[in-house]
């Protein structure tokens, strides 16, 4: 009560000028006090101190004990300062606070019963300076829009007791002395100083800062000051990736920077249950383990990931795929050695830093973000033929002419009369169209947040539908989190989020898309009573075997499923103490633990059993049952050091981080179930042949300890050098403990002489860096010899264990040196900003398997061979073309080349070769490849080169396809030992350019991608033309002139020609293509009307994804689960 | 604050140098080596797991019993349209891709088992004092007397034989746990590693329990431990040793080896010692004879002096689809003679019926088209339990009556009417009348059938036939020439390319 009334007068002076201190700090409301002259009356307290060689506060502290009042001051204000002598007895109060204050530079005021201590100002009181100083007034104005700007603080350079504001109006007054130069700053400008040369009024010009996170880099340890970095980062803010894609985090990153490539893969288009593989700079892996063929469209394994960490901790992909886009305040992507050393053992690969929001101090700020988004399935790469095309299609390629087909002309002759019944019955169903659907996904996400400097809070709680295009496949969300946050006079901090999502995915019933596909339109789905039929047709053969078509449909209708979940819990404490002025210990701890269950049950009446024989009926349905616990613990304690030193900035790091990663899985296939009712495990009768349950337990930790320096000299001279050291379990006894290392240097030009008043060049900087990253991406127990128990076969004499792997007790880390040149220009002060780089990456001692001898009693063991070479060049554009009060335009390019060599390989990927040339020639039905191409790994190739037996065409002579040998010649005759690299599939360039509109409240924001100059093979020219089965529905195409008679010129082989055309390079097309990937159209409603709705902001935005395409191969996309098209519309209000 | 600095410097170094020990994980759903060879029981499980990898079907528990070499001894009519895919394998087709698949998995299973043996050997000596009772002796002998009796095998079918080429090409003897390859020795090289490994072994299982007068050998059903002792022990690892290489399976194959480089003395001296250790009963006439499926002895278990123990895989009704379907099936398309070849290959014409042609092979067919199934190997049907038959369910390794045969081998030169007297004992066994001979070449043959009708599904023949450098006699009586291109079998292409031999 006493202490509210004692403060009564401050507030008054406030309410006067209420407008004009809405914004200002402490200091400035003290200041106003002294200016206001308060005049104190005198009071009959008298004081007693005596103390030696004392601080203020103390003595402070006896006359608050002695008098009752209390002493009010800023945090500037230094009391410990200086010592001083006190020797006062019985004095009046305001002569004891004038003998204590008189050489501490400092003066005061007594307000009702408060003492308010500021510091002293040398202003017009002192005669002498008056003639220097004058009254200084001008305007502060935006140097685009040209409006005023309110509320800029102003302060005097080298007299910080001098400061005004803008007014309303963006006009300011303030007394300074000709020569002194003014700080203008205020929030989202850049600050600007403006020496004082003469009394006119000034107008003073701030620009915006574009991104204010554009001046800092986020490498998870630290922040650093961009322009002394040298290290390559892009860094680009939540906001700016949901307008890209608010549906897909890491496929807008890839929009920012190409260089993170998310590879496309063709089968598995649009599944929202398919985690991306993504690649940084090409690809630097060879494969490893399995032995498994690849296709080429399929390149599975996440051997080349970048690493991924979210708010200091290494997280894998799935996390980020499945992270709210609503709570990513930054994503900074790492890319050369001077800004991934740091991360050591796993940076090789490229580091991806996610910054979630910290809650803001403030009063509780409530932010509701609502999202639709419709999804519709792309089916417009595929062009079959409908019912009547294909039954004129099925005649042509004489299914029902006795001389082709071998059985009696009466019977063929009925198979095609009842189709044509169909046909002319009006039956054309649309097979594609039955298994997908238009999905309409939803998100409500809220977030609160506020509290004060000290203590501040946030709550935010999502829930997420994401259906996909293929009907019953879906993914969806739950998610709450949790986090406060201390800050103790920014000396002691401490932070604690707590995160816990619950996610739910199912896979569609219906199956594989591809099997819709080949359907013939002229098979009706369902019969007459509307059951959805089972078996549709039947083919005879020659030998009269029959070949029943079955109906995809009719597994959709069972109750077979294939679903999986896990409930994830992480918790992330910090801490951070200021030990010394520029000394700071900060600690962080993470524990993340996650449950992961699958279970897949096949129904027993589900097509896939139709065939089992009658011995096999109790054999028919499947449930397996799989479940993986995880727990990762990460902790990590670093101290910081900043120190200017007259032109030298240092700003040093050190610290250590342990992980520990735990995965327990555990699977059981249980057989046998009755009927389809029965989904629980429970009802299986027993297990397979193999059927006893299997687990895994992979335990791996790891160690680093590591010091980063940044220097920079007048911030012209920049020096990044960075050592880590890494310890992983997962190496080699005899290597425990390997050191990464990065240097970088840079040259800010533009802070030189020559450049300084550039009116063209405003940015110009140079960076080199190279540094040794590795990558330790492979199983955990690789380099120890293991043995394992053969549960299932028991010796008469005990359990016998046999030896798993010979362990390579030298195993190591694979290795990459990247070098980075690049230079950042800003022109025009920067509205056109070009920042070109170029990089070698050279990855050595790639882990791969050596084939050994049989005789070693191994067939294989893992080895640090093989290295593979990634050059590229990188070139990101940014262009503010206009920038208007109303209304502005930018246009931003990033593009990207890179070029893959595999340098050295293993005797391993020879055999691997092998395999696959055998491969090439077997017929899929038996486990073959016959007429996909594979992936070969040849010295001195890209990973990515097409391997096929060069083709110069259809001979017009004779419909015979003319090869040409290694050693020139030409022949009909196709031999796979004619193998050879006929096209590469890395693109000459990708990238994105987009470009940003805006007008008044209105944002229009459009992205296109585009890559060109590659190779692709044409998968569907040949399995669904060239080599199409008639007897399936097929690519319209397949009506184009094959060749008939002698002097055909064409493209495709002779009609009569049945045989499986094996991979050649007819098939290979340029690869050019282009993609509006994304449309962003925003509102967000004017404030007054905001404010009516008791909102602080609300903006209407709506996203298309993938609306357009136009690519010069024409392919069939999305095989198993097509491509989708998206729309979102999102509302975002803060209350 | 510079304290504070030293201090969280040293800490930062303390955390270093601990950390070596911190990152040394112990996989948990397998087993690392060192942690295995912790202790005695690890070395028992990995001596088990070196014959539970020998009785996988790639190797004892199909391939080299009753597989390849078998069907190379022409010891089997292929049918038309045979299950099995041996018919190229039985025209010695040595690029039939079937044959190769089988050939190299043979290479790499042996390898791979003599690997598992060379890790014991490695890590033994390091840990001697863990062991108890005989337990040392007997770990090390059997990975010793493992390792030759593999490599001896791997010999036997891929190089040529000692008698044609002891100084020729023999096959890598690996002694080793190492990825480095291990240079290719001599044929007679081989054997003297052999040797060495078996004589050493022989020392090592000097305290080996079958030795003892208390170990009496026979059926697992009969519970009276006054004529059954092998389950006596108190661990199953000291049970059953017969289902192990004990120091008679030792000296067995010894005999064998010396036999092979023609050392007779050597080899009718260890082929004696388990002859006149008297340790294992012929099997009696009523147990090989008993009609009754429980009660019958079709493998003469009594007479095993070591031989795999195959827990359940392929007698039928065994669980391995591939035996069940393709060779343990009644008819033409699995084991099976034609009418002249089993007769001619068990002598019915002359004397008395072999009881070995009535219990292993049953007629099935009718009228001119009978055929026998060769049904050594069948099991009681009625009954998966593990007593349904009266013994254990082996892939015989080594029999009493082979040692008769080297015994009668070896003596012949100097005591012709001697020799005679071991082959007429085993043919007494069988039911078979006395067998007269007049010179060496009729003893030889003579010899031969007795070995073929004996070994019938156990692939010992082959090695006879190489061994002897005899001609192969085919199943009509017609005879395949010794050459070491049908004796020898080829090099896996794996082994020839990379290790560069």
């Amino acid at each position: 009560m006493k202490l509210t009334f004692l403060y009564n007068p401050v507030f008054q002076i406030r309410r006067v000028r209420y407008k004009l201190l809405v914004v200002m700090k402490l200091t400035a409301i003290l200041l106003l006090i002294g200016t206001m002259h308060l005049s104190a009356a005198s009071y009959s307290q008298n004081v007693t101190v005596s103390r030696k060689n004392t601080t203020l506060e103390t003595v402070f502290n006896d006359i608050k004990r002695q008098t009752g009042y209390l002493f009010f001051y800023n945090g500037k204000i230094n009391l410990n300062k200086s010592k001083l002598n006190v020797e006062l007895k019985a004095v009046p109060l305001e002569e004891a606070l004038q003998a204590c204050l008189v050489n501490q530079n400092l003066t005061y005021d007594i307000v009702d019963k408060t003492i308010v201590i500021r510091n002293k100002l040398t202003d017009n009181t002192s005669g002498t300076a008056t003639s220097r100083f004058i009254d200084i007034s001008g305007k502060v104005i935006d140097s685009e829009t040209k409006q005023s700007i309110p509320g800029v603080n102003i302060t005097v350079k080298n007299n910080k007791d001098l400061r005004g504001q803008t007014n309303s109006d963006g006009n300011f007054r303030i007394n300074a002395q000709i020569g002194d130069v003014l700080v203008f700053s205020y929030i989202g400008y850049k600050i600007k100083e403006v020496k004082i040369t003469d009394t006119k009024p000034l107008t003073v010009n701030l620009s915006t800062l574009v991104n204010t996170i554009d001046d800092v880099v986020i490498t998870g340890y630290q922040t650093i000051k961009k322009d002394s970095y040298t290290g390559n980062a892009v860094t680009v803010s939540g906001e700016e990736l949901k307008r890209v894609n608010p549906q897909n985090l890491l496929q807008s990153i890839q929009a920012f920077d190409p260089s993170f490539k998310l590879l496309e893969n063709n089968l598995a288009g649009s599944n929202p249950n398919r985690l991306p593989n993504i690649n940084v700079r090409g690809s630097s892996s060879l494969p490893s383990g399995n032995g498994e063929v690849l296709r080429r469209d399929n390149i599975s394994g996440n051997i080349n990931m970048p690493a991924f960490i979210l708010d200091g901790f290494e997280v894998n992909v799935q996390k980020v795929f499945d992270l709210d886009i609503n709570r990513v305040a930054s994503v900074t992507l790492l890319k050369d050695a001077a800004a991934t050393a740091i991360y050591g053992s796993r940076a090789a690969n490229g580091v991806l830093v996610i910054v979630t929001k910290a809650p803001k101090e403030g009063r509780l700020l409530i932010e509701y973000n609502y999202e639709t988004s419709i999804n519709s399935p792309d089916l417009s790469d595929y062009q079959v033929l409908n019912a009547s095309e294909k039954l004129q299609y099925e005649k042509l390629a004489g299914l029902y002419d006795r001389n082709v087909v071998n059985r009696p002309q009466d019977e063929l002759d009925q198979l095609y009369y009842n189709k044509l019944a169909n046909v002319v019955g009006g039956v054309d169903s649309y097979w594609l169209s039955q298994p997908v659907r238009t999905a309409v996904g939803q998100k409500h996400s809220v977030n609160l947040q506020g509290g004060s400097e000290t203590f501040r809070y946030g709550v935010d709680l999502r829930y997420q539908a994401r259906p996909g295009v293929m009907k019953g496949s879906s993914r969806n969300q739950y998610s709450g989190g949790m986090n406060f946050q201390y800050n103790k006079d920014n000396k002691f901090q401490f932070r604690n989020d707590l995160s816990i999502t619950q996610m739910e995915a199912r896979e569609s019933p219906y199956g594989n898309f591809a099997n819709y596909v080949r359907m013939n339109p002229y098979y009706p789905i369902k019969d007459a009573n509307g059951t959805v039929l089972r078996e549709v047709d039947t083919w005879k053969n020659q030998a009269g075997d029959q070949d029943i078509v079955l109906n995809p449909l009719y597994d959709a209708g069972l109750s077979s499923f294939n679903k999986s979940a896990y409930t994830e819990i992480i918790d992330n404490l910090s801490a951070e103490l200021q030990l010394a002025k520029d000394l700071r210990l900060k600690g962080q701890m993470s524990l993340t633990s996650r449950m992961n269950t699958d279970d897949i049950f096949t129904s027993p009446m589900a097509n896939e059993f139709y065939f089992y024989g009658a011995d096999r009926l109790d054999e028919k349905g499947s449930y397996t049952d799989r479940n993986r616990k995880e727990v990762y613990w990460d902790g990590n304690m670093r101290l910081t050091w900043f120190k200017q030193l007259g032109n030298h900035a240092l700003n040093v790091l050190g610290g250590v981080n342990i992980r520990t990663e735990l995965s327990d899985e555990k699977e059981v296939t249980a057989i046998g179930f009755a009927n389809d009712r029965f989904t629980s495990i429970g009802f299986a009768k027993g297990f397979g042949d193999e059927g006893r349950p299997q687990s895994s337990i992979n335990n791996s930790r790891l160690f680093g300890s590591f010091l980063s320096t940044n220097y920079s000299y007048k911030n012209k001279y920049l020096l990044d050098a960075t050592l880590r050291i890494d310890g992983s379990s997962k190496f080699g006894l005899e290597n425990k403990l390997a050191p990464f290392w990065s240097v970088g240097l840079g040259w800010n030009l533009h802070q030189e002489k020559f450049l300084a008043d550039n009116p063209v060049i405003s940015q110009l900087r140079l960076k080199v860096s190279t540094g040794l990253t590795g990558s330790v991406e492979f199983a955990p127990y690789l380099s120890r010899t293991t043995y394992k128990y053969l549960n299932g076969n028991w010796y008469s004499t005990g359990i016998g264990a046999i030896v798993n792997n010979y362990g390579n007790e030298n195993l190591s880390w694979q290795k990459t040196q990247m070098t980075d040149i690049g230079i950042d220009l800003g022109l025009f002060h920067d509205r056109v900003f070009i920042s070109p780089r170029i990089y070698r990456k050279f990855t050595k001692d790639i882990l791969a398997d050596i084939t050994l001898p049989p005789s070693t009693g191994f067939f294989s063991y893992k080895e640090n061979l093989g290295d593979m070479e990634n050059k590229g060049a990188e070139i990101s554009i940014k262009w503010d073309v206009i920038r208007k009060k109303d209304w502005s335009i930018n246009f931003t390019a990033n593009m990207v080349a890179n070029r893959n060599k595999i340098v050295r390989i293993s005797n391993a990927l020879k055999k691997y070769n092998d395999r696959a040339n055998d491969l090439q020639s077997v017929d899929p039905k038996d486990g073959g490849f016959k007429g996909i191409p594979l992936l070969r790994y040849n010295e001195g190739q890209s990973i990515n080169a097409i391997y096929a037996v060069p083709s110069l065409g259809i001979d017009p002579e004779n419909g015979r396809e003319l090869y040409r040998k290694k050693d020139g010649t030409l022949t009909y005759a196709y031999d796979k030992s004619d193998i050879v690299v006929v096209g590469n599939a890395d693109p000459k360039a990708n990238g994105f350019f987009s470009t940003t509109f805006t007008y008044k409240r209105f944002m229009l924001s459009a992205t296109f991608e585009t890559h060109f100059g590659g190779d692709m093979y044409n998968q569907t020219l040949v399995d669904r033309i060239e080599n199409a089965d008639p007897r399936y529905n097929v690519d319209k195409r397949v009506f184009e002139e094959k060749w008939k008679k002698s002097g055909d010129v064409v493209f495709y082989k002779n009609i009569a020609d049945l045989g499986t055309t094996e991979v050649n390079s007819r098939f290979v097309q340029p690869d050019n293509m282009i993609n509006l990937s994304s449309l962003y159209l925003s509102y967000d409603l004017d404030k007054k009307y905001a404010s009516k709705l008791k909102m602080s902001n609300l903006r209407f935005s709506a996203t298309a994804n993938d609306l357009a395409r136009w690519s010069s191969v024409k392919q069939e996309r999305g095989i198993d689960y097509p491509f989708a098209r998206s729309l979102t519309f999102s509302i975002n209000a803060t209350f | 604050m510079k304290l504070r600095l030293i201090i969280s410097l040293l800490l930062l170094i303390a955390t270093i140098s601990s950390c070596k020990k911190w990152l040394e994980v112990e996989p948990e759903s397998e087993i690392s080596a060192p942690v295995l060879f912790s202790t005695e029981n690890g070395f028992m499980e990995a001596l088990n797991g070196i014959y539970n990898r020998c009785s996988e079907t790639d190797l004892y528990g199909k391939e080299l019993t009753f597989g390849t070499p078998e069907v190379l001894a022409q010891n089997y009519t292929m049918g038309y349209n045979e299950g099995l895919n041996y018919t190229p394998t039985s025209q010695y087709n040595y690029n039939d891709s079937k044959f190769i698949e089988r050939k190299d998995k043979i290479w790499a299973g042996l390898y791979n088992a003599i690997v598992n043996a060379n890790l014991i050997l490695e890590n033994i000596d390091k840990k001697k004092n863990i062991f108890t009772g005989v337990n040392y002796g007997l770990i090390k002998g059997e990975a010793l007397a493992l390792r030759a009796y593999l490599h001896f095998d791997l010999l036997r079918l891929f190089a040529p034989s000692y008698l044609r080429n002891a100084s020729g090409k023999g096959v890598p003897y690996a002694s080793a746990y190492t990825k480095d390859i291990t240079s290719m020795s001599s044929v007679s090289e081989v054997i003297e590693k052999a040797l060495t490994d078996l004589e050493a072994a022989k020392k090592l299982l000097a305290q080996d329990p079958i030795r003892s007068a208390g170990y009496l050998v026979n059926y697992p059903v009969i519970t009276d431990t006054t004529t059954n002792t092998e389950e006596r022990a108190s661990i199953p690892f000291l049970q059953n040793r017969r289902h192990r290489l004990n120091y008679y399976a030792v000296c067995g194959e010894l005999a064998r080896v010396y036999l092979y480089k023609n050392d007779k003395t050597n080899a009718l001296n260890n082929a004696l010692e388990v002859i006149n250790a008297k340790k294992f009963p012929w099997t009696t006439k009523a147990d090989f004879n008993a009609f009754e499926e429980a009660k019958k002895d079709r493998i003469l278990y009594k007479e095993l002096v070591f031989a795999w123990y195959i827990p359940k895989s392929w007698y039928v009704p065994g669980p391995t689809e591939d035996i069940k379907e393709n060779w343990f099936v009644t008819g033409t398309r699995g084991l099976y003679l034609n009418e002249d070849a089993a007769k001619s290959i068990y002598e019915t014409s002359t004397g008395t019926i072999d009881l070995r042609f009535k219990n292993w092979l049953s007629i099935t067919g009718v009228g001119a088209a009978k055929t026998y199934d060769i049904v050594k190997y069948n099991r009681n049907s009625q009954s998966d339990a593990s007593t349904a038959n009266l013994h254990y369910l082996m892939a015989p390794a080594i029999r009493l009556s082979e040692l008769y045969y080297i015994a009668a081998e070896c003596t012949y030169p100097a005591d012709p009417q001697k020799a005679i007297t071991y082959i007429n004992t085993v043919r007494f066994q069988r039911d078979k009348e006395d067998l007269n001979v007049n010179s060496q070449e009729e003893f030889t043959t003579a010899l031969i059938k007795e070995c073929r009708k004996e070994w019938l599904g156990e692939g010992q023949l082959f090695y006879m036939y190489k061994r002897l450098n005899r001609a192969i006699i085919g199943q009509t009586g017609t005879t395949i020439p010794a050459t070491d291109k049908i004796l020898v079998l080829p090099l896996p292409q794996d082994e020839v390319v990379y290790g560069g031999r």
